[in-house]
Formats: structure tokens, C-alpha cells, sequence
């Protein structure tokens, strides 16, 4: 009886309610908005080591390029950490519309990590607020605030890691939870959890990278000098953060199983596609990026360069959906959903999303007219 | 029975919720009625053209912005996350039954997050009748938040209609769930609660105002806020439980001893927060201190607690009424589970077939799946106090009947076989106290 438990796979039947639209519509939704969330999640994490490292360069030689850099981004910091949360929250409902049998039962067996989110999340918000208020202030501890909230961060982002790798793999649901239903467990044991979250955190500081390289070309037109330190200098943290970026990539892809990792080897056609493309743009990124330390003009460069990132993102955030979907190959069957369209709602989301669009981009407008140079 | 069971130890996952849901109401609220208050006031300040009373304005949205876009908003994903692992097979329910409510929720919050940042930032860089615009978009964003999460919350007590419109009829199925028995008032409840809570909230920053003068007319004004909640609420509160189940009333007005009690000392507190609001802040604004507004601000939070732990209670024996029990079975697996039984219907459990050895065992895995969604065994609502003294014929009897004798009790669905198991290790607990 033992034994046999411990091998036992067990997942839940999926929710009895149809979904209110066509299931490509919920995984587009999905994957948006995943991208848009982890744009922001790379500013509020990235953005915060590279804050705190660069305000500590910028008090120990005294450099005012970094410091002024350092006092912008803490303003920086709160702001993205707010659209981190309110953009994640669209991927959190789409994926337990999809996902939920696998998604509910995961965070269950890790119930207490997953939960210290929240409260991890407070105190690293707080902390960036702090920061932000007290900049002249603290002087000497305050980049170890920063520091710290970032750290908290990117500890959300290894319980994270743990939670949806546990979500991807039933067959150690069982095992697990009779073993501890308390929920205080972890998922270090899968080899792909460590180089898979290395290669999240590294991301953000890559891309967290580019906003200051972006906030450089801003500030090209008000203080040249300065805005062509910042362009070289955020340029120089998204170069080295991609090259680590290939490191932590090769580790993830190999410590993947090997069915797994041969999807994007050949095994599936348009998995190789996206992510040789991936590959590819990230390289060409790469290079324009380093073309436009020493341009005249860095802007056109390095504006191509980010959008070929950009792109690169949505790659990998491609890659990751149908790696998903390939570990879960056995038990998830599109197919079998229901659909029963809720053609009204529809339509009413739709007004209101673009009635939600054209007033941010009132606001913004308003925002950018009243003050032509972001700070 | 779907999901695995996350056990919370003494305090049970119903608290754990509780703490998270009341926080974020105190909270919440406050982001909604706070926000009119931004507006009006800013608006009444660029009329009379007080500079004096805009730099309040400024210091009292630094205040607001770090107990709303921060607590709040992270409080509300804490919510969601909880129920997530304490209660899967419901959050699952409302999650499916209203997935483009949720996404239009999703689009006000992006907006009211976008304004609050803005509002903030630009008190000196936009011109006033812009930045107060911006503030009224805030606001307007929050309210349409509470439109939205309205009809999803007052759906689990109310479902009216909603469970007997099968899913071929999907758009009728979400607004008649949506626009259910309780929508309206309980909207006009909390829209009351989200001015009180505007005022409440707002007397801490204007009792610390320097400026006796701009104090005292501050705090006479924070406290006029109240005034229309002691109107809507009662009025509103009145219509509520006039339309809410049965069973939920009477659980409100003596069936349950302690919820009774609850829903009265929310009567209570409130009368208090009324009688000191009139006699402090209105009648003698000028003495009002902080720690009085302070003292105000706790009471508020305690009405929030024991209303919103009475509004939790009632919906007994469901989590979303007619529908699913506060054990997550569905009403309609009943009659399933009697015939296969609960250790075979149910998927995280380690006994499967009962046998001598196994009939402890056995009894603990059904208690785990059927009852300690709601009772811990040594903790809060524990079993082990509520069967002391209990034959373990006379719990077996109680089993029998739990809907019928507790009527905020789900029936007990299984085998006789099963229901005899869980009477004897509930009866060993017994026997465990007398040793």
C-alpha cells in the first residue's frame, strides 16, 4: 500500500463551468499579459539591484552621474512594483481559467511559501517607498533598503519558480502532499527549478538594463553628458546580463528531460522556430545595443535593439507557454473544454478595455504635455 | 473532495481568511470613499481657492496612496491568494463563472492604479481643474471596481436564479448571477462604508493639521462624511436582509448564538462611532485630538470585522448558496457520493476501502475531506470540545441528521459504513480527553 502510494498520480477533475470564450482567446489573454506583467516585474526587480548598486558606486567615488541615476530610479521603483501586482493579476485569472486543477493543487502543497508572497511583497514595497521618501535623508543605509527590498523580490520569484514548476509536474503531487499536507514544502528536488528561476532573475536585470539605457536617450536633449553615460551605462548592464542570460539558458534547456528539451530541438517544428528567432534577435539586440555605445547617435540603434528585445521577450514567453503545455501533454487536452461563449460580456469587456485604454492615454498625454522630460 | 486539503493548525483556513478578507475591507473601502473625498475636496479647495486646504489635499494623498495602492491592492491579491488554498473548489467557481467580470475588474483597477500614481505625482506640474479631473477618474475607476466585485460577493449568499439556468444559456446564466437578489443593497451598504471609512480615515490627517483654524474646519468637514452611511445603512441594511435566504436570518437573529452576537455589536459599535462622530468631530471640532480620531478609526475597524465575519457565517451550510456546501461538495454530488461513497469520490485521501484495521484511519480521512473546512480538532470550532461527553451512538445519530439538527450544517454525504467510521474516531477523541 505504501509503495503504491507514493507512485499514485492523482489531478484533479477540472472546474464543471464551460469557459465564456474560445479557449485561444483565454491563452492569448494569458500570454499578454504574462508579457506585460513581467515587463513591469523586470523594471521593479532589476531596476532595484541595479538602483542599489549604483547608488552604492555612486556614494563611494562620489560619481553624480550615479547618484542622479540612483534618485530617479527611486521614483521608478514604486511605480513599476504597482503594475507588477495589477498587471500579474490578469495572467493569475487566466491561468487558473485554464490551468486551475494543476495551479490550485501545486500551491496547496507549498501553501505557506506561496502565501509569504504576499507578505514579502508588503515589506519590499514598503521598502521602495522608503527609499523613494527619504532619498536625501538616509544617505548611508538607504541603499541597503533598496537592496534589501529587491532581495525580497527575487525571493518572490523563487517561490514563484517553485509553485509553477510543481504545477507542471502531477506525477509528484501525491507523493508530496501525504508526505506533508501542512503545506511547508518546496521544490527543490527538480533540477530544473534553480537555472529555470537564474534565468528569470537575470532577465530582469537585462531588461531593467534597457529603461535606464531608455532613460538615457530621454535625457539626451536636457544634459548630453549625462544621457550618453546613462545610455552606455544601462546598455553595459543589459549586455553582461544577457551574456549571463546564455549561460543560465543553456543550463535550463539541458537540465530539462529530454523529450522536454528535444521540443526545441528539432522535436517540434514551431518551438525550434520561435526559438531559434528568440535566439537570434537577442544576438542581433545584443550587437546593436554595442554599436550604439560609440554612435553619433545612439537612438536609432538602441531603439531598434530594445524592440528586437521586446520581441525576443514574446519569444520566450511563446517558448514557456508550449513548454507547459508539453509537460502537461498527458493529462491537459485542450480539446476537452467546453465552450460556452458569453457573447455580451464579451462585448462589454471589449467597450471597457478600450474605454480603459483612451483614458490612460488621457492622462498620459496630460502627464507628458505638462512636463516634456520624464523624471 | 476534489482538491488536496491544506491543513492550518488551531486556527483553521477560515481565519486565516477572515484576517486577510477584514483587512482589505477596512482598506478597501477607504480607496473608494477616500477617493471622492480627494476630488470633492480638491474640488470645494480650487473654488474657495485654499491654497492652505490643497497642501493638506497633498499630504493627505501621500497618506492615502500608502494605505491604498500598497495595502490595498496587496491585501486584495492576499484575499485571493487564500481562498485559492483554502478554499479551491470555490475561488475555482467564481473564477469560472465570471471570468470577463473579473477582466473588466481587472481594466478599472489598471486605471485607478494608473490615475492614484499620476494624482500624486503631478499636484504641482498640472493645472488644478486637470489634476482634479484626474482625481475623478481615480475615483471613478475605484467605484466601478466595487460594481464589479459587488456582483461577484453578493452572488455567494444570493445565487438566486443562477444555479437553475443551464450553461447553454451562458450570457443569462453571468448577469443573472451577476445582477442577483442582493446586488443593490448590498452596493448601497458599502458605498455607505466607503464614505464613513473616507471620513474616518481622513480625521487622522486632519486632526494633525497645524493650522488651528484650517484644523477645525477640516475635521468639522472630515467629520460630516458620516452623515449619509447613518442614512444608507440602516435603510440599505434593512432591504439586505429582508432579501437574503431565510436560513441566512434566521442564523442572524438567534439561530446561531454567536453570530447574533457579532451582528449585534456591529449594531453597536456603529451607534457608538455615530453618537462620538456627532458629539466630536461635528459639535466640537476644535477640541477633536488625534487619539479620538484614532479611537474612532478602531471602532470603525471592529464593525468591519464582526459584519464582515456575519456576513461569512450566515452563508451556512453553502459557500456559494444552492450550489456548493462550505465543504466544497456540490448539492448536486450528493446523492453520488451516498451511492459510491466519500473515500471513493474523494481524490486526496489515503484510505480507500475500510476495513478492520483501517476504520480509525478511515474515519480521520473523512473528517478531513467533509468537515475540517470548518473544524479544526484542538483549535477554533474544534471537535473535540463541541462532541466532550458524546456516545459515539449519539454522535452517530447526530450524523444523521447533521442538516436537520444544525441547520447551518451540511448533511454528512457517504456510506453507512463510512459514517459509522467517522463516529468512532471522532468518539476516540473522546476517549483520548478521559485518559
Amino acid at each position: 500500500m505504501g509503495l503504491k502510494m507514493t507512485q499514485q498520480i492523482i489531478i484533479p477533475e477540472p472546474d464543471p463551468i464551460p469557459l465564456p470564450a474560445p479557449y485561444w482567446l483565454l491563452k492569448f489573454l494569458l500570454v499578454l499579459t504574462f508579457i506585460l506583467h513581467i515587463i513591469a516585474m523586470n523594471f521593479a526587480l532589476g531596476g532595484g539591484i541595479i538602483t542599489g548598486i549604483t547608488d552604492l558606486i555612486g556614494r563611494k567615488k562620489n560619481s553624480q552621474f550615479h547618484l542622479n541615476l540612483a534618485r530617479s530610479f527611486s521614483k521608478m521603483l514604486p511605480i513599476a512594483t504597482a503594475f507588477t501586482i495589477t498587471l500579474g493579476v490578469a495572467p493569475l485569472l487566466f491561468i487558473q481559467v485554464l490551468y486551475g486543477q494543476y495551479f490550485y493543487t501545486a500551491s496547496i502543497i507549498l501553501a505557506w511559501p506561496w502565501l509569504s508572497v504576499i507578505l514579502l511583497l508588503l515589506i519590499g514595497y514598503y521598502g521602495y517607498y522608503i527609499y523613494q521618501f527619504n532619498f536625501e535623508k538616509l544617505q548611508g543605509v538607504r541603499a541597503w533598503i533598496v537592496l534589501g527590498s529587491a532581495v525580497l523580490f527575487a525571493l518572490i520569484g523563487l517561490i514563484y519558480t517553485n509553485t509553477l514548476v510543481l504545477m507542471l509536474t502531477p506525477e509528484k503531487w501525491a507523493q508530496k502532499y501525504f508526505a506533508n499536507p501542512h503545506g511547508t514544502n518546496f521544490n527543490f528536488d527538480d533540477p530544473t527549478v534553480i537555472p529555470r528561476y537564474l534565468h528569470f532573475l537575470v532577465a530582469s536585470v537585462s531588461v531593467a538594463g534597457l529603461l535606464v539605457l531608455i532613460y538615457g536617450l530621454v535625457k539626451l536633449k536636457s544634459d548630453e553628458s549625462f544621457g550618453r553615460w546613462a545610455v552606455r551605462y544601462g546598455g553595459l548592464w543589459f549586455v553582461i546580463g544577457t551574456v549571463v542570460q546564455y549561460a543560465t539558458g543553456i543550463w535550463f534547456l539541458l537540465a530539462l528531460k529530454k523529450d522536454l528539451m528535444m521540443i526545441f530541438m528539432g522535436g517540434n517544428g514551431v518551438a525550434t522556430a520561435v526559438f531559434g528567432i528568440s535566439v537570434l534577435l537577442s544576438l542581433v539586440s545584443l550587437i546593436l545595443i554595442l554599436l550604439s555605445f560609440n554612435a553619433q547617435n545612439p537612438r536609432p540603434l538602441s531603439i531598434f535593439g530594445i524592440v528586437l528585445l521586446f520581441l525576443t521577450i514574446v519569444g520566450m514567453a511563446v517558448m514557456r507557454d508550449i513548454l507547459r503545455d508539453a509537460y502537461l501533454s498527458d493529462y491537459f487536452k485542450p480539446e476537452q473544454f467546453e465552450v460556452q461563449p458569453q457573447i455580451s460580456v464579451l462585448i462589454v469587456f471589449g467597450i471597457v478595455f478600450i474605454a480603459g485604454l483612451i483614458t490612460v492615454g488621457y492622462m498620459l498625454n496630460k502627464v507628458i504635455k505638462a512636463k516634456p522630460v520624464t523624471t | 473532495m476534489n482538491y488536496p486539503f491544506w491543513d492550518v493548525p488551531l486556527i483553521g483556513g477560515g481565519i486565516l481568511i477572515g484576517i486577510v478578507a477584514i483587512l482589505h475591507v477596512f482598506v478597501a473601502h477607504f480607496a473608494i470613499g477616500g477617493g471622492l473625498y480627494l476630488a470633492l475636496t480638491e474640488r470645494k479647495a480650487i473654488k474657495e481657492n485654499d491654497q492652505k486646504l490643497i497642501n493638506y489635499l497633498k499630504k493627505h494623498s501621500k497618506f492615502f496612496l500608502l494605505v491604498t495602492v500598497v495595502f490595498g491592492a496587496l491585501s486584495g491579491v492576499g484575499i485571493w491568494f487564500t481562498i485559492g488554498l483554502v478554499h479551491p473548489s470555490a475561488t475555482s467557481t467564481l473564477i469560472h463563472s465570471f471570468v470577463f467580470g473579473w477582466a473588466i475588474e481587472w481594466v478599472f483597477f489598471i486605471v485607478e492604479i494608473s490615475a492614484i500614481l499620476i494624482y500624486y505625482a503631478t499636484w504641482d506640474k498640472l493645472d488644478p481643474k486637470t489634476h482634479n479631473t484626474i482625481g475623478w477618474i481615480y475615483f471613478a475607476g475605484a467605484y466601478l471596481s466595487l460594481v464589479i466585485i459587488n456582483g461577484i460577493l453578493s452572488f455567494m449568499l444570493t445565487s438566486g436564479k443562477w444555479v437553475d439556468i443551464p450553461f447553454t444559456e451562458p450570457s443569462k446564466k453571468f448577469w443573472v448571477g451577476f445582477f442577483n437578489p442582493s446586488y443593490f443593497p448590498s452596493l448601497f451598504i458599502r458605498t455607505g462604508v466607503a464614505l464613513a471609512l473616507a471620513g474616518l480615515y481622513s480625521l487622522i490627517t486632519a486632526t494633525r493639521v497645524e493650522d488651528e483654524e484650517l484644523r477645525t474646519k477640516l475635521v468639522q468637514y472630515s467629520g460630516k462624511w458620516l452623515v449619509p452611511a447613518f442614512i444608507l445603512i440602516p435603510v440599505a441594511g434593512i432591504w439586505y436582509i429582508s432579501i437574503i435566504p431565510p436560513l441566512a436570518r434566521e442564523i442572524s437573529m438567534g439561530g446561531a448564538p454567536a453570530v447574533t452576537v457579532f451582528a449585534v455589536l456591529s449594531i453597536v459599535f456603529s451607534l457608538i462611532i455615530a453618537l462620538f462622530a456627532w458629539l466630536g468631530p461635528i459639535k466640537t471640532p476644535k477640541q477633536t485630538s488625534f487619539a479620538f480620531a484614532l479611537g474612532l478609526l478602531v471602532i470603525g475597524f471592529m464593525v468591519t470585522a464582526v459584519t464582515e465575519w456575519v456576513r461569512e457565517a450566515v452563508r451556512k451550510p453553502y459557500i456559494i448558496y444552492n450550489y456548493m456546501y462550505s465543504n466544497a461538495i456540490l448539492k448536486t454530488q450528493g446523492d453520488k457520493i451516498n451511492e459510491i461513497g466519500a473515500l471513493n469520490f474523494a481524490k486526496w485521501v489515503s484510505v480507500k476501502e475500510i476495513n478492520e484495521e483501517n476504520v480509525l484511519k478511515a474515519g480521520e480521512e473523512i473528517f478531513r475531506v467533509q468537515c475540517q473546512s470548518c473544524h479544526t480538532i484542538d483549535g477554533y470550532n474544534g471537535i473535540k470540545k463541541l462532541i466532550s461527553g458524546w456516545s459515539e451512538n449519539y454522535i452517530d445519530f447526530q450524523l444523521q441528521h447533521l442538516d436537520m439538527l444544525k441547520g447551518f450544517m451540511p448533511p454528512f454525504y457517504g456510506t453507512e459504513q463510512e459514517r459509522k467510521a467517522l463516529a468512532k474516531w471522532l468518539y476516540s477523541l473522546n476517549e483520548e480527553k478521559t485518559k
